[in-house]
């Protein structure tokens, strides 16, 4: 059997190899498509084109891949290449670490999240490429009142969904206490909220600060032992 | 051949295009799929489990999947087929596509609605502006992945660790911020959460009172369609 190095290794490796070729692939669709039409853009075009959006999006970007790598594991790689991360990723990878009641950080909760992300992404994709084929009869559906505003409630529906599970600890690791980290960052959020502005358009961002903010507050309450780690006997897998 | 703004971008060189980027990026995640499934089976779990585990994924999957694919509809009125659908396959997020789009437009001096009479040279400046700015995380990923993973490795080797305690608080970070959104946005986001939260909770309780596992699988799927068309019904209500 490989040691859990060695298969972060290998993993590491294919995922590595996979982002670069998906980028050189990437890259290559405007670069052919435009090259055929003789429409590539100057420099200055696309500086302006992108200067507003580069300068919103890339620190969150860059950020997103220190904030989701702890969550995904080895199937960060895979996570980021076919995206859709907290509409679809972050409660399916929850989903499946639950049904297996696997302890996050370990080699079980590691594997089951690979195998969870590999195969939505599979799915979401073979849904894509339907909506694509479909496009024309399926509009008159998809673009309904009743379905666009149910789908601009995915988040809260997830969520909703998700809160409970993500409030308790699986596995025979157990975080006891942790709520009380996120409490302190909760009401600071909820006050901005309220006598500010809604920050639910600008989540991308804030997600930098409060990572850090609700692990600094854990740290404090680990070292004064208001949150303990429990250890529970493993029951059959 | 069609040379108008909509003949040229649903063109079929930018599906060809398009097609070989799609089919690598499944084939790569069948790759990690078997990969994560010969591992877990030499880590002990069964083949049943498994199935288990991508039965359970396949359904909570398909209803997000759904919200993406009407991502699909709003862009394609304006970027055509074939581009919407590489940036939705492909590292992208419905949310971020459609902002990108329309930052990158206005950037240009053209509303997004406007973009089919303006040309294809804007077109294929929209493309690379909205593969530049995805790609920023994929480099990092690239050259800082395997670093950044050995970092999380050795947080949650030491099982007394704090590295243990501040992995399960990602999560908590997480709700910590998108909660307070939710609850001030207004209030049918705030009675979908609940709406959503509430299934989610009886159904728990129903497998745990009358042993009924196979129901555990549906939950999340179930949930996510009760919070979603009660969103409908609290509209309907609450305007």
């Amino acid at each position: 059997m490989k040691t859990r190095e060695q298969f972060q290794k290998e993993m590491n490796k294919l995922g590595r190899i996979g982002i670069l070729i998906t980028l050189i692939l990437l890259f290559s669709v405007p670069l052919i498509f435009g090259i055929y039409h003789n429409a590539i853009p100057t420099f200055k075009d696309f500086i302006l084109a992108a200067s507003g959006l580069l300068v919103l999006f890339v620190p969150i970007a860059i950020s997103e891949v220190f904030i989701y790598t702890p969550i995904f594991g080895s199937a960060t790689y895979i996570t980021f290449i076919t995206g859709n991360i907290m509409n679809l990723k972050v409660p399916i990878a929850q989903n499946a670490q639950e049904l297996m009641e696997t302890t996050k950080g370990t080699d079980e909760s590691d594997v089951i999240t690979t195998l969870a992300i590999s195969v939505s992404a599979i799915i979401t994709i073979i849904f894509i490429a339907l909506g694509v084929i479909l496009l024309v009869p399926l509009e008159p559906i998809m673009t309904s009142d009743a379905i666009s505003t149910a789908s601009s409630y995915v988040l809260p529906a997830l969520f909703g969904a998700l809160v409970i599970g993500l409030l308790k600890s699986t596995g025979e690791i157990r975080v006891k206490g942790k709520v009380k980290a996120g409490i302190i960052p909760f009401i600071v959020l909820f006050l901005v909220n309220i006598f500010v502005m809604n920050t639910y358009d600008y989540s991308g961002i804030l997600l930098i600060v409060m990572i850090p903010f609700t692990v600094f507050i854990a740290w404090i309450l680990y070292k004064k032992e208001k949150i303990t780690i429990e250890i529970i006997e493993k029951e059959e897998k | 051949m069609d040379d108008t703004f909509f003949g040229i971008v649903n063109s079929g060189l930018l599906y060809l295009l398009v097609g070989i980027v799609i089919v690598f990026v499944v084939l790569l995640s069948l790759l990690f799929a078997k990969k994560a499934w010969n591992r877990a089976l030499e880590l002990g779990y069964t083949k049943a489990q498994l199935k288990k585990v991508i039965k359970s994924t396949s359904i909570a999957t398909i209803v997000p999947s759904l919200a993406i694919v009407i991502g699909l509809f709003a862009l394609a009125p304006v970027l055509g087929n074939a581009w919407p659908w590489l940036r939705l396959s492909v590292i992208g997020s419905v949310t971020y596509e459609l902002m990108a789009a329309d930052m990158a437009s206005s950037s240009m001096g053209v509303a997004l609605t406007d973009l089919p009479t303006v040309g294809i040279d804007a077109f294929v400046n929209i493309m690379f502006v909205m593969t530049v700015g995805i790609s920023a995380g994929m480099f990092v990923l690239l050259f800082f992945g395997e670093k950044i993973q050995k970092g999380i490795g050795s947080m949650g080797k030491n099982r007394k660790s704090f590295g243990v305690v501040a992995l399960e608080c990602f999560m908590i970070g997480l709700l910590a911020t998108f909660l307070p959104a939710f609850f001030t946005k207004g209030v049918v986001s705030v009675l979908t959460f609940f709406t959503s939260s509430v299934i989610t909770i009886t159904m728990g309780l129903i497998v745990l009172k009358y042993n009924i596992k196979w129901l555990k699988d549906f939950i999340l799927a179930f949930a996510l369609i009760g919070g979603m068309a009660s969103s409908v019904l609290w509209t309907g209500l609450l305007g």
